[in-house]
């Protein structure tokens, strides 16, 4: 399975009578890269997946794989494959001629087909079901189906619209897991969409951070969870969502939750100005006795996450502080409603602009 | 405030011409005053016929429901004490929000000083108290969750009922509602019955969880409970996320030195796990199938001493690692909170203490032991 292509976004614009849906988006996805765009419902993923699929046109700017513009060229014409959240397949075909499909679309010969659809329900380890219609299929081996229908080909540009939304824990953990590894067997550039921020760290090699029809960072995981590009950005990655608060540092320390805090000398810059002040509820460390630099609070619930779980603070001014510890260390916490000491890593404060939102 | 007590509560649907429906079979059930409890269970399990049963909107096919030591299952929904918030929400459409809220407050004859006191706070623990003059089809479906959600919470009735409280919290609000409901909860002592499918929710919220599946109650107990022995199988993999990681395994002959070994999809022995002679011994005859389970976050990656294990993923999240594992074959989920250095198609070793290891007997599903280490140190 060949196809090393490589998809341009170049300046695309997308507009619904007044309404601007996608402006000035611009992106280059390698062969087997994986940009995963993140955002919130509402801004503008399924559009640019339309977009690139080409059962749209842009208004502006353009779409190119391989070097070669796709404005104007039918859906058909595309070397484009897509999965969707909802699996779309066809009810009257089994899994193998749902699979099947787009070779046979295509004039291939049975043998060859055969082949190709073995090993793509090998890889995706639905070599067993192959005979059932989608009715008899699990969600689960749905979801499979669809996306080996999408990838039998070997498409040089791979969409992929949410596709493990409608899967159970087990089968989403372990496709989070694996689908990197399969995805770069097949060498597509692979465009991935998902609301769902842990996801987006997970697959993406780089994340393109799409809201309100922009592109508002574009980076590595690590790179948009650490140092996101504005206030927007810094909650809509990380559960518990960040705590923020609004203060006015002087030059080495803050007064914030009913203590004086220090900084770090970074911070320094921003004496005397308005700053929205972000810690991360990983970031915070609590204990049952004062430490030294820490603030005063009370632990009013206790609300297991996963592994983690989070514990719910108000300092003695009254403010509201999202900690969390790993599950077991919090058993010591019993149900709450106790005083706590919070110490801050004031090293990893992330403070923005009050009034644009942008990370200072 | 009183408790509540569920006594072998059943529910049969009957319909002309069809084979009656046991939806809930033989619940047994005490919340004590002020716990939490929380109905957990995938659509079709009963749990919301019970939640209503207990609300008064179903009949009772068989069984007793009691708040404190008054049988209440004959009662009228609103002389049973109870205050309910429905997953369609119900609101009334020609109130405003603030009026749907305190509605049941001022039907109670509570002072207009009151109502509003108690409406306000609701209002603005839920993050509404600004659209509390408007008209319920004007705001999102998550802010009219939200307003039957205060609704209920804000008559602090001696038991509150919550249908799929939060399935439309936005995802930024999830974390801060959780927290400040339950110590809503907690502060006024509100015996607190809520139905969820989202087993996340259900394990930030209560004191303890009825884990249900087709009308039958799997197993009720706290969450820690649930994650650290779960009764049977189906609990093991449906609490906990990510999910407990089930291999299949088998005793080894005692000419093989006896213990587990644990085997891949593909029948290869994948790892042993040794056991004291008088466990492999009590545990039964090597022809039987067993499921060995361990949580994600108890297997122990970069542990010096672990076994060999081949690395598929791994994954930084921001506050946790999330790595995949081939260990002879067995594809391992593992949870560490901190980086991992392991590049994938490397090899890292992987520990999985048998303290943390889970028995179940693979054809009836029963777990058989918690923790082998320990029941190791006991039969010695």
């Amino acid at each position: 399975m060949t196809g090393a292509a490589r998809l341009v976004l170049d300046g695309v614009a997308k507009r619904y009578g007044r309404a601007v849906v996608l402006d000035d988006v611009s992106l280059e996805v390698e062969s087997g890269e994986i940009v995963v765009v993140c955002g919130p419902s509402g801004g503008g993923k399924t559009v640019l997946l339309r977009l690139i699929a080409g059962t749209e046109q842009p208004d502006q700017g353009d779409i190119r794989i391989d070097g070669k513009s796709m404005l104007g060229l039918g859906a058909e014409q595309r070397d484009v494959g897509m999965a969707f959240q909802n699996f779309a397949l066809y009810p009257h075909l089994t899994a193998y001629q749902n699979i099947a499909s787009p070779l046979e679309a295509r004039g291939l010969a049975t043998a060859e087909i055969k082949q190709r659809v073995d090993k793509v329900a090998a890889l995706l380890r639905i070599g067993h079901v192959l005979g059932h219609t989608p009715r008899e299929l699990s969600n689960g081996q749905k979801q499979r189906t669809s996306l080996a229908r999408a990838l039998v080909r070997g498409p040089g540009t791979l969409l992929l619209d949410d596709p493990l939304r409608n899967v159970d824990a087990k089968l989403r953990y372990e496709m989070r897991l694996e689908l990197p590894r399969l995805l770069a067997s097949f060498g597509s550039a692979v465009i991935y969409v998902t609301q769902d921020y842990r996801e987006a760290m997970a697959l993406g090699r780089r994340i393109a951070v799409l809201r309100q029809g922009r592109f508002e960072q574009v980076g590595a995981p690590e790179t948009v969870y650490g140092e996101p590009a504005n206030l927007e950005i810094a909650r809509l990655f990380g559960d518990p969502t960040i705590n923020l608060y609004p203060c006015r540092p002087d030059g080495e320390a803050v007064e914030l939750l009913g203590e004086r805090v220090p900084l770090a000398p970074g911070m320094a810059q921003l004496a005397g100005r308005e700053v929205m002040l972000g810690i991360r509820a990983e970031d915070i460390e609590v204990a049952t006795e004062p430490m030294p630099g820490s603030v005063a609070a009370e632990l009013d619930a206790v609300t297991p996450l996963n592994v983690r779980a989070v514990l719910y603070l108000r300092s003695r001014d009254g403010k509201e502080l999202l900690a969390t510890v790993p599950e077991d260390d919090a058993l010591r916490f019993g149900r709450g409603h106790r005083p706590v000491w919070a110490k801050l890593a004031p090293d990893r404060f992330l403070a923005f602009d009050p009034a644009t939102g942008a990370r200072l | 405030m009183a408790g509540l007590a569920l006594d072998q509560l059943s529910k049969i649907y009957r319909s002309r011409g069809k084979q009656p429906v046991l939806a809930v079979d033989r619940v047994d059930l005490a919340a004590g005053e002020g716990e939490i409890v929380g109905l957990l269970g995938s659509s079709g399990c009963g749990k919301t016929s019970t939640l209503r049963m207990i609300a008064g909107f179903e009949d009772v096919s068989s069984g007793t429901i009691r708040v404190g030591d008054k049988a209440i299952q004959a009662l009228p929904p609103k002389d049973r004490g109870v205050a309910m918030a429905f997953e369609g929400y119900a609101l009334y459409p020609p109130l405003t929000i603030r009026d749907n809220i305190g509605f049941a407050l001022l039907r109670e004859r509570r002072s207009r000083e009151e109502v509003a006191r108690r409406v306000g706070e609701i209002a603005g623990l839920l993050e509404i108290g600004d659209i509390l003059d408007r008209y319920p089809p004007t705001i999102s479906a998550g802010q009219q969750q939200r307003t039957s959600l205060a609704r209920a919470l804000v008559r602090r009735a001696a038991i509150s009922l919550l249908d799929e409280p939060m399935s439309q919290l936005e995802p930024q609000l999830r974390a801060i509602l959780r927290a400040r409901i339950k110590d809503y909860l907690i502060e006024h002592r509100m015996t607190t019955v809520f139905v969820t499918h989202d087993q996340t929710e259900a394990i930030a919220l209560a004191d303890r969880i009825a884990v249900m599946e087709q009308g039958v109650l799997q197993q009720y107990a706290p969450p820690a409970e649930l994650k650290e022995q779960p009764a049977n199988l189906f609990v093991a993999s449906f609490i906990g996320e990510p999910p407990m990681n089930i291999v299949d395994a088998r005793l080894a002959p005692g000419t093989e030195g006896g213990g587990l070994i644990a085997t891949s999809p593909d029948g290869l022995t994948a790892f042993k796990v040794p056991l004291a002679p008088a466990l492999t011994a009590r545990l039964g005859r090597p022809d039987i199938g067993y499921k060995l389970g361990i949580r994600p976050h108890r297997a122990l990656v970069g542990d010096p001493l672990g076994l060999p294990a081949t690395v598929v993923s791994n994954q930084w999240l921001g506050d946790q690692a999330h790595l995949a594992l081939d260990l002879g074959g067995c594809f391992l989920v593992v949870v560490a909170h901190r980086r991992i250095d392991a590049s994938i198609g490397g090899t890292v070793p992987v520990r999985l203490p048998p303290g943390a290891m889970h028995l179940f007997d693979a054809a009836s599903g029963r777990a058989l032991l918690h923790g082998l280490e320990a029941q190791e140190a006991a039969a010695a």
